[in-house]
């Protein structure tokens, strides 16, 4: 059956042609400029910004300093020693540590000191056999920083110190843990000059 | 932003349960109204209940399937509860197939289920930009405007508030006790479509995390542009097929 268009449907036809021509022309009028999206320019400690810089003691008495891991991939995990999910997901955390670290991985168990007891957290790390450098963040400025909300929350940091990925709470699996891990390799590979 | 709700123990994902929220206040409200489109509200029950499930079930064996090393070396993995190791994709993929076969089975006509479905979808919508708003994701560029908000370091449009405010709106415009049966099948869906792919279209300028193609063009409107152009045309389709007698009456 052949359908005449009424005047109403011709309108209409009319109507959204202008709509979509409006469209069209709002995409190209909001094309954005030049360094628009600020992701990356300021430090934040979200998804696609640059990790905020910190320095911080290490159980053993030393310094780490994140910008100075700038080109290695890099895994900070916040934690507390009376926090269970912490403890439940450390194990896997040493396990990923031991395959990844001679790929250039990072992982730093940044101890939340401010709200755990120091001793507590040392014993614990030495019961667990952890490996990996333990920072201690007494004054809190670390955790005030990255904003944690929750324990454990892990940070997820590429070789040009972008965070990738910010988990809250946990505990993490450990596939989840080698699959962002490799995506941290990959992506520092791809980027390598 | 509020990306973490700490009761006691627990450590709630926020943006998660305005999802779940969103979920069960839209189910509620699609069911209400689901029999004004022909659709039997247990059915319409049944048929989103299959799709979370398999829709899951499919995002997690797409991980593995993408990752079968890092599974192969902890295989309780499968099993564990994060979210991060869901392929949202494969999962959706894998829902609206397995959807589909149930609406078949149950010879669930496709316009009449998607209009019975379009309340949930509405509030889905709102639901999503809670979401945004508690976990500080799609945030907005940086501005001056005198109802700016300061986050990520800068301030920023309210671009979370933009999504929500738009997509309330879009409810209460196409409130689903105000649409009639009368209507052909399908426009009422179509019109959530076009809103909806409309409303994208505008905020997306107001992102400040846009995915950018080459020249500053925003993947995002491009798609929603695609989007709005394909609604219009099956809104044009509907309005000058000939009416059936139930549409008539």
């Amino acid at each position: 059956m052949l359908i005449m268009p009424t005047p109403s449907s011709r309108m209409i036809t009319y109507l959204s042609l202008a709509l979509l021509l409006t469209g069209a022309v709002w995409i190209w009028w909001s094309r954005a400029p030049e360094g628009a999206t600020t992701q990356g320019a300021i430090p934040a400690p979200q998804k696609g910004f640059l990790a905020p810089d910190f320095s911080l003691e290490t159980a053993e008495g030393g310094t780490v300093r994140l910008s100075d891991l700038r080109g290695r991939p890099v895994v900070v995990n916040v934690w507390t020693s009376w926090c269970p999910p912490c403890r439940e997901e450390m194990p896997a955390l040493q396990r990923v540590y031991q395959d990844y670290r001679d790929r250039g991985v990072v992982i730093l168990g940044l101890n939340s000191t401010v709200q755990d007891e120091r001793g507590e957290a040392l014993a614990f790390a030495a019961e667990q056999g952890l490996t990996f450098p333990i920072l201690l963040d007494a004054s809190g400025e670390a955790t005030r920083l990255y904003q944690v909300r929750a324990l454990p929350t892990t940070f997820f940091i590429d070789a040009q110190g972008m965070i990738q990925e910010v988990i809250a709470g946990g505990p993490m699996s450990e596939a989840l843990l080698r699959i962002r891990v490799e995506q941290l390799i990959e992506k520092s590979r791809l980027e390598e000059p | 932003m509020l990306p973490v709700l700490n009761i006691g123990p627990l450590a709630l994902q926020t943006s998660g349960l305005a999802i779940l929220l969103g979920l069960w206040l839209g189910l509620w409200l699609a069911e209400k109204f689901s029999a004004k489109r022909g659709v039997p509200p247990n059915l319409l029950y049944n048929l989103v209940f299959v799709a979370l499930v398999t829709g899951l079930i499919g995002a997690r064996l797409a991980y593995l399937v993408r990752y079968p090393e890092a599974f192969a070396r902890s295989p309780l993995s499968a099993v564990s509860l994060n979210p991060g190791l869901l392929d949202p994709l494969g999962g959706l993929a894998v829902g609206i197939i397995s959807g589909a076969i149930y609406a078949q089975w149950k010879k669930m006509e496709l316009w009449p289920t998607l209009d019975a479905l379009t309340p949930l979808l509405a509030v889905m919508a709102i639901a999503l930009g809670f979401s945004h708003l508690a976990s500080g994701a799609a945030f907005g560029a940086r501005t001056q405007v005198l109802w700016a908000i300061e986050l990520w370091g800068t301030p920023r449009h309210p671009s979370q508030v933009y999504e929500i405010v738009s997509a309330a709106a879009i409810l209460l415009i196409l409130w689903p006790g105000k649409w009639g049966e009368h209507e052909p099948a399908g426009r009422y869906f179509l019109l959530f479509v076009a809103l909806s792919a409309l409303a994208l279209l505008i905020l997306e300028a107001f992102r400040g995390d846009s995915l950018l193609l080459p020249g500053g063009w925003r993947a995002t409107q491009i798609a929603a542009w695609l989007l709005l152009a394909a609604s219009l045309w099956g809104l044009h389709r509907l309005q000058t097929k000939p009416k059936t007698p139930t549409e008539i009456a």
